[in-house]
């Protein structure tokens, strides 16, 4: 998994560099702005408020998918996300209003990242049909995606790969189809590279495999 | 003559701020204000009513409303930030130093459910607007700000029990950016999301909600 990893990064120094649209090149200016501040829980839960309306009170987002689970996924992805998304870069009309900088400070970016990275994951999300698991789990290994977001899928703070385990079902699938079709807009050239010829049906696969892992705080504490 | 009820608010918010210790810096100065005077409140009732549960359906109920949102839009009616043919007018004669105590007696007044006559069919569609936004259009939901009962505070204010014409005229005004004191610029955005006949759908709904007990 680690040798993956390596090759990944070694094998495409283009794409790690530079690629889509600045989204994994330069950081943006706001980004390297918010790494920088340092992120208080208690404010955050009060910025939270202007999100619940969607992401819900607890941060879990909605089975449905339109809105995906916040909490437990790493701060750093979480500040990138919503840098990307007030920035444009990541396609999301929807949120953008909402992440503009009328609606939330850099500092509540910083704030709200840490906070839901902290918050505990009350619900249980939306899953797939369960038909593909096998093949779901294979396709994950097969196309690599565990050389970025690990085999609990777990995620990369440090890289800023989000945590994928226990996120809804309907949101993956959407998400990898938007990937697959160039409308996300910040999505990672490994990452299109990835699920590039994948048929629908594999994509779902793989959205219902992640979907059913546990909270990667959860495995990780299990683990130790 | 205006004496006595003017000691006894300032005894009285002494009071209330030494029994709030939780209340934060700035809503203790509000908690001492002075409760207005009575030619002050006869002013305001004969558009709100007495007890801040205004009878007309374009007027809204101040009853329950927290003080700092209700200074807040004070101040903005003074400012022209937010407009109001009415209000404008009004706030000419009121001034800055009165906006606390204002805010302070109408917040403490009991709100009471309103009079207008609500369609169950309407409100049964507010509802899910209310408490779960509109995914499709990307509606959030009212109760992530405003609390599930719609107590709200004082950021974004109660809605419980609100006049559904006066929910609806400012959902609208918003909509075309009439009004544009919002928090964050939320509500602006909100609002252009909803079709007129989901803002009377969740205007209805909110007419019904009786907010937190206190």
């Amino acid at each position: 998994m680690r040798r993956l990893l390596v090759i990944l990064s070694v094998g495409l120094p283009g794409a790690a560099l530079g690629g889509d649209g600045g989204a994994w090149g330069t950081p943006l200016p706001e980004l390297v702005q918010v790494l920088a501040l340092t992120g208080d829980a208690s404010r955050g839960q009060e910025a939270f408020v202007v999100c619940r309306g969607c992401h819900k009170p607890d941060g879990a987002g909605v089975v449905s998918g339109a809105y995906p689970r916040l909490t437990g996924q790493h701060a750093r992805v979480i500040m990138k996300q919503v840098t990307d998304v007030r920035a444009g870069v990541r396609q999301n009309p929807k949120m953008k209003p909402f992440a503009a900088d009328h609606a939330v400070s850099t500092q509540e970016i910083a704030d709200l990242a840490v906070f839901l990275s902290q918050a505990a994951t009350t619900r249980e999300g939306g899953k797939g049909p369960g038909t593909d698991l096998a093949r779901g789990q294979a396709l994950y290994a097969s196309k690599g995606c565990v050389g970025c977001h690990g085999a609990r899928g777990e995620g990369n703070a440090e890289r800023f790969f989000p945590a994928l385990a226990a996120q809804h079902f309907a949101y993956l699938e959407r998400e990898l189809q938007f990937i697959q079709q160039g409308t996300r807009g910040n999505s990672h050239p490994e990452m299109v590279e990835a699920v590039k010829g994948l048929e629908p049906k594999e994509l779902a696969a793989i959205a219902d495999y992640l979907s059913r892992l546990p909270d990667h705080r959860k495995a990780a504490a299990a683990k130790k | 003559m205006t004496q006595g009820p003017w000691r006894r608010g300032v005894l009285l918010g002494a009071l209330l701020a030494l029994a709030a210790p939780g209340v934060a810096r700035g809503d203790e100065e509000a908690a001492r204000a002075p409760m207005p005077r009575e030619d002050r409140l006869k002013l305001c009732a004969s558009c709100h009513d007495v007890d801040g549960n205004s009878k007309v359906p374009e007027n809204p109920v101040l009853a329950g409303l927290h003080p700092r949102y209700l200074v807040q839009q004070l101040k903005d009616f003074k400012s022209g930030t937010r407009k109001s043919e009415v209000m404008g007018v009004i706030i000419a004669a009121v001034d800055e130093a009165e906006f606390d105590g204002l805010a302070r007696y109408y917040g403490k007044q009991k709100p009471k459910p309103t009079s207008a006559k609500l369609d169950p069919k309407l409100v049964a569609k507010g509802k899910p607007i209310f408490d779960d936004g509109l995914e499709a259009a990307g509606v959030p939901a009212c109760s992530g700000c405003h609390n599930e009962d719609g107590s709200g505070g004082p950021k974004y204010p109660r809605l419980a029990g609100q006049h559904p014409a006066y929910v609806l005229r400012q959902l609208q005004r918003y909509k075309s950016g009439e009004r544009a004191n919002d928090q964050r610029e939320l509500m602006r955005e909100v609002a252009q999301r909803l079709t007129d006949d989901e803002m009377r759908a969740v205007a209805a709904f909110i007419a019904t909600l009786k907010g937190a007990d206190e």
